[in-house]
C-alpha cells in the first residue's frame, strides 16, 4: 500500500512566529487515482494545509512531515521547490482572474510554464498548450490561446487554469475552492473534468466548504475544524454515516432539496474559536450537543473502523 | 391575499458603446402578495439582481410599469419616490461593504429613522436587535468587530428599522458558511412569520430558496422561464432549464449528473427563438426560430417552453 501513497502529511504542525498554532497534528494521505476532499468552514485551516504542501507559507514555523513521492518537503530550498512546483505538483485557485496575469494571453502564460520546466521550442510549447486546452474542453483552443484572461468566461478561465496546472504533467493537483466563484451548471462541468483527471491516475486534493462537492468528486474526505482533522475516511461511508458531531451538524445544516420542508434548519450554535483561544480539550466541545466532562481532554484521531478515523470521545471503546 | 407589488412588462436595457444594447431584463411581469416570499433564481447575468433593484425603484425601467400597493411608482422622480422608500427596503449580500466602517452600529441603525424624521429610535433599535438575536451591547461597536453572520443580522435589522412592507434580499446568505447560513435562513423565516413582511429573495441557491420562499421565478437571460409554487416547481420542474439547474446542485446524497454544455450566452447577443435552445438537451428545430411565451401549466404555474416537461 505504501508504494502508491503520493502525498503523506504526518503530524504536520504549523504556527505563527508568536507561537499561536494554526494547524495541529494534521495527518493525511493522497494516493494516485484518489481525490481527497479537505472540507471545513472559513478559518478552519483547509487552505493553509494546501498551501503548506505547495511550500507557499513564508514566515510560518512548520514541524512534522510532508512527504511527496517519498521525499521530505519540509526544509527544501527555494530552488528545489521551484523545480517541484508545476512539474511534480500544481495548484489551481478559486479566482482564475487573479491567478492569470491580465496583460498576457493565456496561451503565452501556459507556454512559459512548459518552457521553464522543459527544453522545448516555442512552437512545440504552443502545440502542447493548444492540445491541453482542447483536452480541457475549451472550444477552438488555438484561438482561445491567443485571448487574454478577461476575454474568457469564468468557466473557460478555470479550464485554462487547469490546463496550465496540468501542462507539465504533475502527479498531484491541488484545487483550492476551484468552483466557488462559478454558477452551478458550470461548476458541474469543472467537477466532471476533475473527476476525469483523477481517473487518469493523478492524485487530487480538493479544498472546499461544500459537502455536496466533496461527495460528488472525491474518493476520500478529511473534515477540518479549527486547525485539526476531526474525521476522515472514504467519502461514501462518511456521507452515509458521519461519526463526528461536527460532520453530522455540517451535513444537517444543508437545506433539503426534496421531501418535507422543516420549519427550522438544524444549526450549529456559536462559532469556531480563534487559533489563540482554542480550548485545551476537544476543539468542537463548546458547540457540541453531546458535550460531556471527558471532552476536557483533547481526543486523539483514532481508527474506529477499517479506513475511518475520528477524534471524539463518543467512540472511545 | 392582496397584491403588494406588481410589475407589468418590465424591461431594463443598457446602451453600450458601438450602438449595442445589453438586455438585462426583458418583458417581465410578476406580482408579490402581502406577506408572500417570492424567489428570483438563475445564474450570474440572468438579470435577477437588476430586476430586484428595478422593482423597488433603484434605477428606472427602460419600459414597463411597477405598482406598489396599487399606485404606480415607476417613472416617479427621486423626490416623489422618497415617500415610498420606507415601505420597501433592501438587504445586500456582502455585509462588510454595506456598513460605514467608521460609524458605530448604533449610529448606522438609527440613520433610516433620522432621515425620515421618526421618533422613538432607541426603543425601536432595542426591539429589533432582540428580534435578530443580538444584545444592545453591539451599539457602541464598529462593523469590523462582528463576524459575517452577526453583520448579516445587523444588516437585516437596519432594513427593518422603518417597518417596511417589502424586503428585497439579494443573496443574503451566499457569503456565509453553511452553519451560519442555516441560522440566517431560520431568522429570515421567523421574521417573515412574526412581522408579516413580504420578501423578494434573489438567490442562485435552490436549496436555500426552497427553505425560504413561497413562490419561485426562474430567470434565464433576462426573462422569466418558469414560475410557480416553490415546492411544486422543484418537485417537478416544467422547464428543461429549471431541471438542469436543479440537477447541477451538488448534494451529498446523489452522484454528479452529466452537466449542461456550454456557458450562458451573452445578453448583448441573445440567441434567436428560445434563449435556452443553445444548451437545451431537448431542443427541437422550432426552438431556434420561435420564442415561447409564458403560458399556464397546472395550478398557479407558468412556463415558457414549446415542449415542457409537464
Amino acid at each position: 500500500m505504501e508504494a502508491e501513497v503520493l502525498l503523506k502529511l504526518h503530524h504536520l504542525h504549523l504556527e505563527l512566529s508568536n507561537g499561536t498554532a494554526l494547524l495541529e497534528d494534521v495527518s493525511l494521505n493522497v494516493r494516485r487515482g484518489d481525490a481527497l476532499g479537505v472540507v471545513g468552514e472559513s478559518g478552519s485551516g483547509k487552505s493553509l494545509t494546501a498551501m503548506s504542501v505547495m511550500g507557499l507559507l513564508p514566515g510560518l514555523r512548520a514541524s512534522g512531515s510532508i512527504r511527496f513521492e517519498g521525499r521530505e518537503l519540509l526544509g527544501l530550498k527555494d530552488r528545489e521547490w521551484r523545480r517541484l512546483r508545476g512539474a511534480g505538483m500544481a495548484m489551481i485557485f478559486q479566482d482564475p482572474m487573479t491567478a492569470f496575469l491580465p496583460v498576457r494571453s493565456i496561451g503565452a502564460q501556459i507556454d512559459e510554464q512548459i518552457r521553464l520546466h522543459e527544453r522545448v521550442s516555442r512552437r512545440e510549447a504552443r502545440a502542447r498548450t493548444v492540445a491541453l486546452l482542447g483536452r480541457m474542453g475549451v472550444p477552438d483552443p488555438e484561438a482561445a490561446a491567443k485571448r487574454y484572461p478577461h476575454q474568457l468566461s469564468g468557466g473557460l478561465r478555470q479550464r485554462a487554469m487547469i490546463a496550465m496546472a496540468l501542462s507539465c504533467g504533475p502527479a498531484l493537483l491541488i484545487a483550492d475552492e476551484p468552483t466557488t466563484a462559478l454558477d452551478v451548471t458550470v461548476q458541474a462541468q469543472i467537477l466532471t473534468l476533475l473527476c476525469e483527471i483523477r481517473d487518469s491516475g493523478a492524485g487530487v486534493m480538493l479544498i472546499t466548504h461544500d459537502m455536496g462537492v466533496v461527495a460528488q468528486t472525491c474518493t476520500h474526505v478529511a473534515v477540518v475544524y479549527s486547525g485539526l482533522v476531526v474525521e476522515q475516511g472514504p467519502v461514501a461511508a462518511v456521507m452515509a454515516r458521519p461519526l463526528h458531531p461536527y460532520t453530522q451538524a455540517l451535513l444537517e445544516a444543508i437545506p433539503p432539496l426534496d421531501g418535507p420542508r422543516p420549519d427550522a434548519l438544524p444549526t450549529i450554535p456559536g462559532r469556531p474559536s480563534a487559533p489563540d483561544a482554542r480550548p485545551e480539550g476537544c476543539v468542537f466541545a463548546p458547540r457540541c450537543r453531546f458535550v460531556r466532562p471527558d471532552c476536557a481532554v483533547r481526543p486523539a484521531l483514532r481508527e474506529v473502523e477499517e479506513g475511518r478515523r475520528v477524534a471524539c470521545v463518543l467512540y472511545d471503546a | 391575499m392582496t397584491i403588494l407589488l406588481e410589475a407589468k412588462n418590465l424591461s431594463k436595457h443598457y446602451s453600450l458603446a458601438r450602438g449595442e444594447t445589453l438586455r438585462a431584463v426583458s418583458d417581465v411581469s410578476l406580482a408579490v402578495h402581502r406577506g408572500e416570499a417570492l424567489a428570483l433564481v438563475g445564474e450570474s447575468g440572468c438579470g435577477k439582481s437588476t430586476l430586484g433593484r428595478t422593482l423597488i425603484g433603484l434605477g428606472a425601467p427602460s419600459s414597463g410599469e411597477v405598482f406598489f400597493d396599487g399606485e404606480r411608482i415607476s417613472g416617479l422622480s427621486d423626490r416623489a419616490l422618497r415617500r415610498w422608500r420606507p415601505r420597501m427596503q433592501m438587504v445586500f449580500q456582502d455585509s462588510s461593504s454595506t456598513f460605514n466602517p467608521r460609524r458605530t452600529i448604533g449610529d448606522t441603525l438609527a440613520e433610516p429613522m433620522r432621515i425620515h424624521g421618526r421618533a422613538g429610535i432607541a426603543e425601536r433599535i432595542r426591539m429589533l436587535l432582540e428580534q435578530v438575536g443580538l444584545s444592545s451591547s453591539v451599539l457602541s461597536r464598529y462593523p469590523h468587530e462582528f463576524s459575517g453572520g452577526q453583520r448579516q443580522r445587523l444588516n437585516i435589522a437596519r432594513a427593518l428599522m422603518l417597518g417596511p412592507d417589502l424586503l428585497v434580499a439579494d443573496e443574503p446568505t451566499s457569503a456565509l458558511d453553511v452553519s451560519v447560513q442555516a441560522q440566517i435562513v431560520n431568522l429570515l423565516r421567523d421574521l417573515r412569520n412574526s412581522l408579516g413582511v413580504a420578501c423578494v429573495f434573489i438567490s442562485h441557491d435552490l436549496a436555500v430558496v426552497r427553505q425560504m420562499a413561497d413562490r419561485i421565478a426562474v430567470m434565464y437571460l433576462g426573462r422569466i422561464v418558469e414560475e410557480g409554487d416553490v415546492l411544486a416547481v422543484l418537485e417537478a420542474p416544467a422547464h428543461p432549464y429549471t431541471r438542469a439547474l436543479l440537477n447541477a446542485v451538488p448534494r451529498p446524497d446523489r452522484p454528479l449528473p452529466p452537466p449542461l454544455k456550454g456557458d450562458v450566452p451573452s445578453p448583448i447577443h441573445p440567441p434567436q427563438g428560445c434563449a435556452f435552445h443553445t444548451r437545451c438537451p431537448l431542443a427541437q428545430p422550432r426552438c431556434s426560430q420561435e420564442r415561447p411565451e409564458l403560458r399556464p401549466v397546472g395550478e398557479g404555474r407558468t412556463v415558457a417552453c414549446h415542449y415542457p416537461l409537464l
